[in-house]
């Protein structure tokens, strides 16, 4: 007999009844394995872990529910429809009925996922929660080649561009982005919404290269997923700021994209240089975000005038917007901190930085910024700039008025929350280790040097209330003074320690204890050892009694925290050659 | 088969062809381009003339058919010979003589006009082209038409005009289909007109609608906002970076080079998927290859991985540990080593306690057998028995001092000479035994048990027929057994001391039998084999329990002195408690130490156990048993004694209870007795 053997005319039960596996689903569903997928992934539905495999251990099992679930959606006749169409199509071809076939492409059925993120998300924070794979997703999609001929169309590369910059027009404009990380992969942002913090990845501003590993039809339909939903929760965000979504455009300037071009040209010489009124400037900036957009992109052109019409088109939105923020603020005192961090700081960025990013970041903590090329709001000439952006070897001409720092400045300044000294970040020196906000040092049991030079900076902010705490400005110059010290100074440094080092002892030697103990060192040990083991027996004789589940949980528990004792170990090892080394080559 | 061959003749001259592209190929080329010149050829022959042979062809041959006669034959025919042909009136052409390359190179460096230069080979002379021929080669190879005033596509002019003439070009009637309208154009028509009637048919393009709107409308209604269907769990959020995935990690989290060599040599699954690198500045970062297959990946992990809700513990690992009641309330227990007692060469395998407390026994595989007072640690008598001492056992009635002590395969009983006098005399009297007594048993069999008077000690010698493993003396001190494990049948013996008598009680045992105990108070008696104890009633013969102990081999036991619980050692570390009461099954095992256990033993009085290891410890416990039978007994580790060292793998060998006081003796593998006390 079958080890599951179910008599004749007796129903299945229990999870042979409640699971199924992912071929006889696919069977059940009459559908093809494609389309399952697409389904699966479009309802979000996964394979679940039942207790008992029945059919084997190697196999995914579904829900019956899931699948049943799956069943009843319309999208599945939607798919048959969407086949059947294509064949009809293949078949007016082939019989040369071009008329035919013209009315048939004309008229393909479609289908829309706005129920479906209804049913996923029935509120709105549920799909802000599942926001993380979205955005990163989208922003991975942005940044790929719009080429046509690849295997992803140049149309979706462009809404997702546009959905990123819609996305980042409203972090910016709420000042909801709290830390930001230049990582290997891209850079990291981390915005909280509606109390959900969320974190995505954007990649570096470089052309992507499609590689052959990945399945585009997987990944495609997961992007059609999250661009609709990228574009709901967009119109919500928009919506809750009294802003209309989509972003009106003015046809004629999306379609005379050039021309605009030389119309912005043409208006922004006739105007008056410095001109004071604040609406103005307003205009002017958005005249020229036009301008700029135009030129390179059209997404960007989309951005530019979202963020012209967020202040400029409703000033009564913007009043409301104001209030509505103040009243949420009185308790945030977070968002308030983030809005003001590089307020009255004007900042012009170079050629060679990443722009979009940087555009993206300082205006989300209240500062002011221009950049290099055509459309800039203003000039590097600007008398106001108290900061440049710059990432090359060196600086050739030079404004004193201003500061000149490298693009990492801004993204720690940021995950600090304070305005750090620039000293570190001065052109052509490297930078100080970028480290990453996300990290609770503390937990981890290692904090990095940097770390803790940035806390100090940050009591210090704090207890003054000056934007530039001297104490740990001192502190910073003191360790750039180090660095840069004269070779003799150091050897009188050096000096100093040698003569303070055999005092140190004689010290210690003076003292009693020492000296009465050090001739039964030996024995001293013995006893330190035997100590160490009746404590260790003590801690241990309980585990005799434990269960060997409770048993093995502890020593994985132990294994676990002993590793991590190793790793923060081995951090400190290099840490300590690193400075040793770095001495070496001081002397 | 036409077919096939028809194919193997393609074939044929496929092969073919390979050896007449070699020997022709370059004849061939310019054999044409001096076919299509030769009749402009006479042209350029007649302006310029330059080589001697054109200018011999001018003078004697007509201008118009080539000089050379030979026809349209192969000109490999004449590779060899000194003319090329024959001219029209018979006579040989001679060939030209062939200058050097280099010749031919100067020379052609030297003209300007080279470029138009084409050897004839068929005439053999130099033709030079024209300008206009140049021309008209160009045009041909462009596909144009050689000469330039020629139109090839010029407007078609209809040459009869049908306007005013008034007459069909055929005389033949119109046909009645011509007037008539045609039945099926009608029924397509009707077709397409039901059809766009009827709405099948739309003409006017989709109208867009607006793709968004608020879909998250009045969120205040809960019970609309509920997921349908089943639980849903969220995808685990991918992981955050840490600082080592920073474009400028602080030195420390970059590996050095050795380090990312010695990932070489890790198994795939356990090396970092992550390198951290340095880059100095941002503009130096380059784009990540990885990007798009990070992404696929958490597509798979989204749709494709199980999803279940896991616990994760995060709790104190010292929350996990069982909560003891305070070893302090627990006291007397032994906590340190109070004496050594040093005298054996070798490890000391076993070691007893006489009944009051007095004196210890030992016995050493260095051949020795030592009595010591416990008192002052002073060894007071030493038998050398010239044999291994495997088991030592002091008889438990205080007057009869008698020592069991199992010596390499046999039995030995010995007077331990200590006491007072009466003492002295009883035990003298017991090891009496008349020599003949036994000769009769003799049978076709090897008797299982010989006694035999010991001369050197004068005691008394029980020859098993095989190895003895072990020895336990019955609490009133008559009896006493033995154990054989490769006895078979008589496998255990029991002894009467006062009739000198032994039998074997027991015909079948599962499995080896390991050791036997007497119960503490009543007529039982346990067998412990390698994986479960039997408890037999002696009086009825019976066998009343059976434990099973679940460990893989049992090395030792001990009986509670209530009767009731029994501990049992094994030899992959474990002590197993059980309650005869209450199950035949351990009612708690306890995983302590990492080698074999040697020996188990309760404390007469005290509530006290312990267990010896091959790993150089032994632990004690508090093991309260109650009287009320509801009450599970109570096991509390207290101590786990240590000093003894290792030697040749072997660690603490046998310990035992001191009788009345909370002292607990261990004999170690490195040929120490030690006492611990409280």
């Amino acid at each position: 007999m079958p080890k599951h053997y179910r008599p004749a005319g007796k129903k299945k039960e229990g999870n042979a009844a409640k699971y199924i596996t992912r071929t006889k689903a696919v069977k059940y569903l009459q559908i093809s394995l494609a389309t399952f997928r697409k389904l699966c992934i479009l309802k979000g539905v996964f394979p679940r872990d039942p207790k008992k495999k029945v059919e084997g251990n190697h196999k995914t099992y579904y829900h019956m529910k899931d699948i049943a679930f799956l069943a009843h959606d319309p999208l599945i006749e939607k798919f048959r429809e969407i086949k059947v169409h294509r064949k009809k199509v293949k078949k007016a071809f082939a019989k040369k009925n071009k008329d035919l076939a013209d009315r048939l492409l004309n008229r393909p059925p479609t289908y829309k996922l706005d129920r479906l993120i209804l049913e996923r998300y029935p509120t709105f924070v549920d799909a802000l929660r599942d926001l993380d794979d979205c955005l990163t997703m989208v922003h991975l999609f942005a940044a790929l080649p719009a080429v046509e001929g690849e295997r992803v169309q140049v149309q979706r590369i462009h809404n997702c561009r546009r959905l990123s910059h819609e996305w980042q027009a409203y972090i910016s404009r709420t000042h909801s982005l709290r830390k930001t990380f230049i990582s290997v992969k891209g850079i990291y942002y981390q915005a909280e919404v509606q109390g959900q913090k969320i974190t995505w990845l954007t990649p570096h501003a470089l052309q992507q290269v499609l590689t052959d590993d990945v399945d585009f039809n997987v990944m495609l339909t997961f992007l059609e997923f999250y661009e609709t939903l990228l574009g709901f929760i967009n119109f919500k965000l928009y919506h809750s700021i009294n802003v209309n979504y989509p972003p009106v455009l003015d046809p004629r300037l999306e379609a005379l994209a050039s021309e605009l071009y030389a119309l912005c040209r043409y208006m922004s010489s006739g105007r008056v240089p410095g001109n004071s009124e604040p609406a103005g400037l307003i205009e002017d900036k958005e005249d020229e975000d036009n301008k700029e957009s135009s030129k390179t992109d059209e997404s960007e052109l989309r951005l530019a005038q979202l963020q012209h019409q967020l202040p400029t088109n409703e000033p009564g939105a913007l009043m409301h917007l104001v209030q509505e923020s103040t009243a949420a603020d009185a308790d945030d005192a977070d968002a308030k901190e983030c809005r003001s961090l590089f307020k009255n700081l004007k900042f012009y960025l170079s050629r060679e930085v990443p722009r979009e990013s940087l555009l993206f970041i300082i205006p989300a903590f209240g500062g002011t910024v221009s950049w290099e090329g055509e459309g800039a709001p203003f000039d590097e000439t600007d008398e106001d700039i108290t900061h440049q952006i710059v990432d090359r070897p060196t600086q050739s001409h030079v404004f004193l008025s201003r500061e000149y720092v490298q693009p990492q400045w801004i993204y720690d300044c940021v995950n600090a929350r304070i305005i750090l000294p620039t000293e570190g970040y001065i052109v052509g020196r490297v930078p100080p280790p970028h480290l990453s906000p996300f990290v609770d040092n503390d937990a981890e049991g290692y904090i990095p040097e940097y770390a803790e030079t940035i806390k100090r900076l940050q009591a210090a902010a704090q207890s003054q209330v000056l934007p530039l705490p001297s104490l740990g400005d001192e502190d910073m110059e003191n360790s750039l003074v180090e660095a840069i010290i004269d070779r003799s100074e150091s050897n009188e440094i050096a000096d100093k320690k040698r003569k303070e080092r055999p005092s140190q002892i004689g010290r210690q030697i003076n003292q009693p204890d020492v000296v009465d103990k050090s001739d039964t060192k030996e024995a001293d040990d013995h006893m330190e050892d035997s100590h160490k083991q009746a404590e260790k027996d003590a801690a241990d004789i309980s585990k005799t009694l434990m269960s060997r589940k409770q048993r093995g949980l502890l020593q994985a528990i132990e294994i676990n925290q002993e590793r991590k004792k190793d790793k923060v170990n081995l951090l400190k090892k290099r840490k300590k050659n690193a400075d040793s080394s770095a001495s070496a080559k001081g002397r | 088969m036409g077919h096939s061959d028809g194919d193997h003749g393609s074939d044929l001259s496929a092969d073919d062809s390979p050896w007449s592209e070699g020997s022709w190929s370059d004849d061939d080329d310019e054999g044409s381009l001096s076919f299509e010149d030769s009749g402009e050829g006479s042209d350029a022959d007649s302006d310029e003339p330059d080589a001697p042979a054109v200018e011999e062809s001018d003078s004697s041959e007509d201008e118009v058919a080539p000089r050379n006669t030979i026809g349209d034959v192969p000109l490999e025919w004449y590779k060899n010979e000194e003319h090329i042909g024959y001219d029209i009136t018979g006579s040989k052409i001679k060939k030209r003589d062939r200058e050097g390359r280099i010749e031919a190179y100067l020379r052609n460096a030297d003209d300007a006009k080279n470029w138009r230069k084409i050897y004839d080979e068929y005439n053999d002379e130099e033709v030079q082209i024209t300008k206009e021929e140049a021309k008209i080669i160009s045009r041909l190879l462009k596909g144009k038409t050689p000469h330039t005033n020629v139109d090839p596509y010029p407007d078609y002019v209809d040459w009869f005009e049908y306007d005013g003439k008034g007459h069909p070009l055929s005389s033949a009637p119109e046909p009645k289909r011509r007037f008539v309208p045609s039945k099926w154009e009608q029924k397509k028509v009707v077709k397409l007109v039901r059809a766009i009637r009827k709405g099948w048919i739309k003409f006017d393009k989709p109208k867009e609608e607006p793709n968004f709107y608020l879909l998250w409308g009045d969120e205040t209604d809960t019970a609309d906002n509920k997921r349908q269907g089943l639980s849903y769990i969220p995808a685990p959020k991918p992981n955050l970076p840490g600082h080592e995935e920073s474009y400028n990690p602080s030195v420390e989290y970059i590996p050095t080079q050795e380090e990312i060599d010695s990932y070489q040599l890790m198994y795939e699954e356990d090396r970092p998927k992550f390198i951290p690198r340095k880059f100095d500045c941002l503009r130096s970062v380059p784009a990540y290859e990885k990007a798009l297959r990070e992404g696929f990946d958490r597509c798979l992990d989204l749709y494709l991985c199980p999803r279940t809700r896991k616990k994760r513990i995060n709790i104190d690992p010292e929350s996990l540990k069982p909560k003891l009641p305070s070893k302090k309330d627990l006291r007397p227990y032994p906590r340190t080593c109070y004496l050594e007692f040093k005298g054996h060469n070798g490890p000391v395998k076993s070691l007893s306690v006489e009944a009051t407390g007095q004196w210890i026994a030992s016995g050493s595989s260095d051949g020795t057998i030592r009595v010591w007072e416990v008192e002052t640690g002073r060894c007071i008598k030493v038998w050398n028995v010239g044999g291994v001492v495997h088991r030592i056992a002091w008889n438990p009635s205080p007057d009869r001092h008698i020592l069991a002590a199992v010596v390499d395969h046999d039995l030995l009983l010995l007077n331990a000479e200590v006491g007072d006098e009466d003492a002295q005399m009883k035990t003298k009297g017991l090891l009496q035994i008349e020599e003949l007594a036994q000769e009769e048993d003799n049978g076709d069999k090897k008797p299982a048990v010989k006694w035999v008077k010991h001369e050197k000690f004068d005691g008394i010698m029980l020859i098993h027929h095989k190895a003895v493993s072990t020895v336990e003396w019955h609490f009133k001190g008559d009896y006493f057994t033995t154990v054989v494990p490769s006895g078979d049948s008589r496998a255990v013996l029991l002894h009467q001391l006062s009739k000198k008598h032994s039998h074997h009680p027991f015909r079948k045992l599962p499995g080896l039998p390991i050791a036997a105990v007497f119960h503490p108070s009543q007529k039982m008696f346990f067998v412990a084999t390698k994986k479960f104890v039997q408890v037999y009633d002696l009086q009825k013969a019976q066998l009343v329990k059976k434990l099973e102990s679940g460990v893989r081999e049992i090395s030792s036991i001990s009986i509670h002195p209530g009767g009731d619980n029994v501990i049992v050692g094994s030899k992959d570390g474990k002590l197993c408690w059980f309650d005869t009461d209450l199950s035949t099954r351990p009612y708690k095992t306890l995983k302590n130490h990492s080698k074999d256990i040697t020996n188990v033993t309760f404390h007469r009085k005290y509530p006290l156990f312990a267990s010896s290891s091959e790993d150089c410890t032994a632990y004690v416990f508090h093991g309260m048993v109650y009287s009320d039978l509801n009450q599970n007994p109570l096991i509390v580790p207290l101590e786990i004694l240590r000093g003894h060292s290792s030697s040749d793998g072997r660690g603490v060998l046998d310990c035992k209870f001191h009788p009345r006081q909370p002292w607990l003796f261990t004999a170690g593998a490195d040929s120490v007795v030690r006492l611990y006390c409280d």
